[in-house]
C-alpha cells in the first residue's frame, strides 16, 4: 500500500466522518425539538418527522464521496492502484468540500429545521414553511458534493 | 450550539402556547354578557394554575437553577408571611403562595428553630436579619421592605451567576420598578432616609442613592428626577394613577419575555410562557374583580395587561 492510497483513504473517512457528525448531530437536535412537540400533541408526528429527516442528507452525501474514493482508487473491487502521493492529496482534498460543508450545513439546518418544529407546534398548517426554511440549508451541501463528485472524478489514475 | 439542551423542552413549550388566552378571547370575554358565554371561552383555552404551570415548565425543562429566578419574589413573600404569621401566633399556610422554589414548611421550621442556615443561600442572611430585626423591633413594614430589598438582590444575583441576559434583564426590570413603587410611597409618606436605604434596592439602570436623594425632597423632587431619566414614561403614568403604573411594570416585563417567542433554543422560551401565564391569571382576576364592582367595559380593556400570544 502506497503513502498515496493512505491519503486517499483519509480522505475517505474525513468526508464519511465530518459530514456523518454533521448529521447526526443535526437529526439528534430536531429530533429533540420534535419529541417535545409529539409529547404535547402526538397527531403532529408526521409533520415533524419530515424536518427531523433533513439534515440526515449530509451524512448520505459524506457517504457517497467516500464509496466513489473508494471506487476510483480500486479498493471496493481489491485491486488498489498504486497511488502516488500527489495523486492521494488530490483525492483527500476532493473529500474536504463535502466534509467540512457537510458537518457545518448539517448543524446550521438542525438549527433551522429545529425552529420549523416551532413553526410545526404553533401553527402545523405553516409546516412547510419550516420545511422550505430548513432545505435552503442543502443547498450548500449539494455544492460542496458538487466540487467533490468533480474533483474526485478528474483525477487521473 | 448553546441552549440547545433545551430543545424538547421549548418545542413542548411552543405546542402549548396555542392554549394562552389571545386578545380576542380577552375581548369577548369582557363583552360577554352571560357566565355560560364566559365559560364558553374559557374552556377554549386551558386556564389551569400558575402551580401547575410551573410543575410543566419544570417536568419539561433539564434541571437548571436558571428558571428558578421567576420564583424568587414568591419565596421571599412566603419568608414574610410566614415571620409575621409566626410572630402573631397565626397559621402561616393561610399566607403562602405557589409555586415557589422553597417548601414553606422549611421556611416555618428555620424562624421556629432560628436554624437560618436551613435555608438556601439566597435567603439565608436575609431571614436571619429579617428576623432579628422583627422580633427587636416589632415592626413588621420594617423587616417587609428590608425581604423585599433583598428579594431583589437575590434576583440580580442570582440572574449574574446564571449568565442569561434575559434573566439579567428581568431582575433589571423587577428591581426598577419596585424602587420607583417603594420611592413613590416613602415620598407620599415622608419616610426617614433610613428606612428608604433599608428599602431601595438600586440597580445600574435606576442608581438606588439617587433615587433615595429625589424621594427625600418628596413627590414632586421624585417626579422631576425620574422625568429626567429614562423612566419619564413610567413617571407620567404614576402621576396619573399608581394603577396605570401598575400596568406599565407588568407590560414591561411582557415586553421582555415577547423578545424570546421567536427562540427556539435556551431557557427564555420557559420563562416567558411562565411570566405569559401570570399574566393571563393577572387579567382573568382583574376581569373578575372589575365585573363584580359592575366596572365599565373601557375602564376593563384599560386595565387589561399585554397579552403574549
Amino acid at each position: 500500500m502506497t503513502n498515496g492510497l493512505i491519503l486517499a483513504i483519509i480522505g475517505a473517512a474525513i468526508a464519511s466522518l465530518l459530514a456523518g457528525i454533521g448529521s447526526a448531530k443535526g437529526v439528534g437536535l430536531v429530533g429533540e425539538a420534535a419529541a417535545g412537540v409529539v409529547s404535547v400533541d402526538p397527531s403532529k408526528f408526521s409533520k415533524v418527522l419530515v424536518l427531523e429527516l433533513l439534515p440526515g442528507t449530509q451524512g448520505l452525501y459524506g457517504l457517497l464521496i467516500s464509496f466513489i474514493i473508494l471506487t476510483r482508487t480500486g479498493l471496493l473491487s481489491g485491486n488498489p492502484a498504486e497511488l502516488s502521493v500527489t495523486q492521494g492529496l488530490a483525492f483527500l482534498i476532493g473529500a474536504l468540500p463535502i466534509g467540512i460543508v457537510g458537518l457545518l450545513s448539517a448543524l446550521a439546518q438542525g438549527r433551522t429545521a429545529a425552529a420549523g418544529v416551532g413553526i410545526t407546534a404553533k401553527k402545523p398548517e405553516h409546516n412547510s414553511k419550516g420545511i422550505i426554511m430548513a432545505a435552503m440549508v442543502e443547498t450548500y451541501a449539494i455544492l460542496a458534493l458538487l466540487i467533490s463528485v468533480l474533483i474526485i472524478n478528474n483525477i487521473a489514475v | 450550539m448553546s441552549g440547545t439542551k433545551y430543545a424538547f423542552a421549548v418545542a413542548a413549550i411552543k405546542s402549548m402556547e396555542s392554549s394562552l388566552l389571545t386578545r380576542t378571547e380577552i375581548d369577548r370575554l369582557i363583552n360577554s354578557t352571560s357566565p355560560s358565554e364566559k365559560q364558553a371561552v374559557l374552556a377554549s383555552s386551558d386556564t389551569g394554575s400558575l402551580e401547575d404551570t410551573w410543575k410543566m415548565i419544570r417536568g419539561y425543562a433539564p434541571d437548571d437553577k436558571t428558571l428558578d429566578i421567576l420564583l424568587y419574589k414568591n419565596d421571599f413573600h412566603n419568608l414574610k408571611a410566614a415571620l409575621k404569621a409566626i410572630m402573631s401566633d397565626r397559621d402561616p399556610a393561610d399566607y403562602f403562595i405557589k409555586p415557589a422554589n422553597i417548601d414553606t414548611e422549611l421556611i416555618v421550621n428555620a424562624i421556629n428553630t432560628k436554624e437560618f442556615e436551613t435555608l438556601p443561600d439566597y435567603m439565608r442572611d436575609a431571614a436571619a436579619e429579617a428576623y432579628e430585626l422583627i422580633t427587636r423591633t416589632l415592626d413588621g413594614q420594617l423587616s417587609d421592605s428590608l425581604i423585599d430589598r433583598a428579594a431583589l438582590l437575590a434576583m440580580q444575583k442570582g440572574a449574574d451567576k446564571s449568565g442569561s441576559e434575559f434573566m439579567k434583564r428581568y431582575a433589571e426590570y423587577m428591581t426598577v420598578t419596585s424602587d420607583i413603587k417603594t420611592a413613590y410611597r416613602c415620598a407620599k409618606m415622608n419616610k426617614p432616609r433610613r428606612f428608604m436605604e433599608n428599602a431601595i434596592c438600586g440597580s445600574s439602570a435606576l442608581d438606588g442613592e439617587m433615587l433615595i436623594n429625589a424621594a427625600m425632597s418628596g413627590l414632586e423632587g421624585l417626579f422631576s428626577f425620574l422625568d429626567s431619566s429614562s423612566y419619564s414614561e413610567p413617571s407620567a403614568l404614576l402621576k396619573e394613577s399608581p394603577a396605570r403604573f401598575e400596568k406599565w411594570c407588568d407590560d414591561i416585563i411582557m415586553e421582555l419575555a415577547e423578545t424570546s417567542r421567536f427562540k427556539t433554543f435556551g431557557s427564555e422560551p420557559l420563562a416567558a410562557f411562565y411570566i405569559a401565564k401570570e399574566a393571563e391569571i393577572k387579567n382573568l382576576r382583574i376581569l373578575s374583580v372589575c365585573a363584580e364592582s359592575g366596572t365599565d367595559k373601557e375602564t376593563i380593556t384599560e386595565r387589561m395587561r399585554k397579552l403574549y400570544v
